[in-house]
């Protein structure tokens, strides 16, 4: 598997395209976010100035939803194989928990099972983002649209969900891009959501044997 | 060099976990909205409720007006609006409109010096 040449398409167009949306929104939320609940006017001025930063965060969330929601839409197809993958737990996915895929340097990682697409710290993160994206926007639009109608216990749950579901985000969106990006063993994973699409395919091989014994070779 | 894909298509397990995945979304929508609205009704009642005591307690009431309130005219009459009843008058005015939050410390040093005026 090791001497497998050439290249393997991991995500397409559309993919990359709400991964770069959701990326920018998610930076200018928590910029925003951040700069407002903590009071530090240096990110807000960024955006001109605490209101217009409280604006751009709304706005931003509308993207922040709509983006997954059209990308769903017009790609049902491509997200159910997500969803079937980071929900598809079997004991390769378990024996990578217990070595954490060698990423962690006091546990011992002799032997790595096979991985799918993706390896079972990523299906974790993807429920986890999942999850975390559904409450950060359910509880968002409540405290926008309806803050003057709402009773006040309802929207402190709100905002107590919204901040305290925001932060574990960002240091979870923090943990992905420093695995996706820096790290040496797997940042060759960003220039594939991030500009092609494409992952070698001898990386992969070792990777992702499991997903990539499944796929075809179409040149 | 070859390149690797994915099959197209896609099966009747990950179509229905998609589904699933959808459904449950939506459900939790649902639930979290049914919640605010009925949190939005309890509220909306208790504030019907709470006013309706309000207007009730109020009924019962001899005085239901300051400004017919005796005492209250008396209290102007002789020391806010001395000779009438003026309610903006200016000792009125410095004494009852106030001011809360931060100008208290402005609200303070301008009494002091309205006293200090009058007293000259």
């Amino acid at each position: 598997m090791s001497e497998v040449k050439g290249k393997v398409l991991k995500h397409d167009q559309q993919t990359r395209m709400m991964h770069w949306v959701h990326l920018v929104c998610f930076t200018i939320l928590g910029l925003t976010g951040i700069a407002f609940y903590w009071d530090i006017n240096i990110i807000s001025n960024i955006f001109g100035g605490p209101a217009n930063a409280s604006l751009v965060h709304r706005w931003a969330g509308v993207l922040f939803a709509a983006g997954p929601a059209i990308y769903i839409l017009l790609n049902f197809e491509r997200f159910s194989k997500f969803i079937d993958t980071i929900t598809n737990f079997t004991r390769n996915d378990i024996g990578w928990l217990k070595t954490m895929g060698g990423y962690v340097p006091f546990i011992k990682a002799e032997h790595i099972p096979p991985q799918d697409k993706y390896n079972a710290g990523q299906k974790i993160l993807g429920g986890l983002i999942i999850t975390g994206c559904l409450l950060i926007i359910l509880t968002g639009f409540p405290m926008w649209l309806w803050r003057h109608t709402l009773p006040a216990v309802f929207l402190s749950a709100c905002y107590s969900i919204h901040f305290w579901t925001a932060l574990i985000m960002i240091l979870l969106v923090g943990g992905h891009f420093f695995l996706a990006a820096i790290h040496p063993r797997s940042r060759v994973e960003f220039a594939s959501m991030m500009m092609d699409g494409y992952v070698d395919a001898e990386f992969t091989a070792h990777h992702n044997e499991s997903w990539f014994n499944e796929l075809q070779k179409v040149e | 060099m070859g390149i690797f894909k994915e099959k197209e298509g896609f099966t009747r397990r990950q179509f229905l976990k998609g589904s699933a995945i959808l459904a449950v979304t939506v459900v939790v929508t649902g639930v979290f909205a049914k919640f605010g609205v009925d949190i939005y009704k309890a509220s909306d009642d208790y504030i019907a409720e709470r006013a309706q005591g309000l207007y009730t307690l109020d009924e019962s009431m001899a005085i239901r007006r300051s400004h017919k309130n005796p005492e209250i005219a008396q209290i102007y009459q002789e020391f806010l609006s001395p000779g009438g009843v003026n309610p903006v008058s200016e000792k009125a005015h410095h004494l009852l409109h106030t001011r809360y939050g931060k100008d208290i410390p402005a609200l303070i040093e301008e009494l002091e010096h309205h006293d200090e005026n009058h007293a000259a």
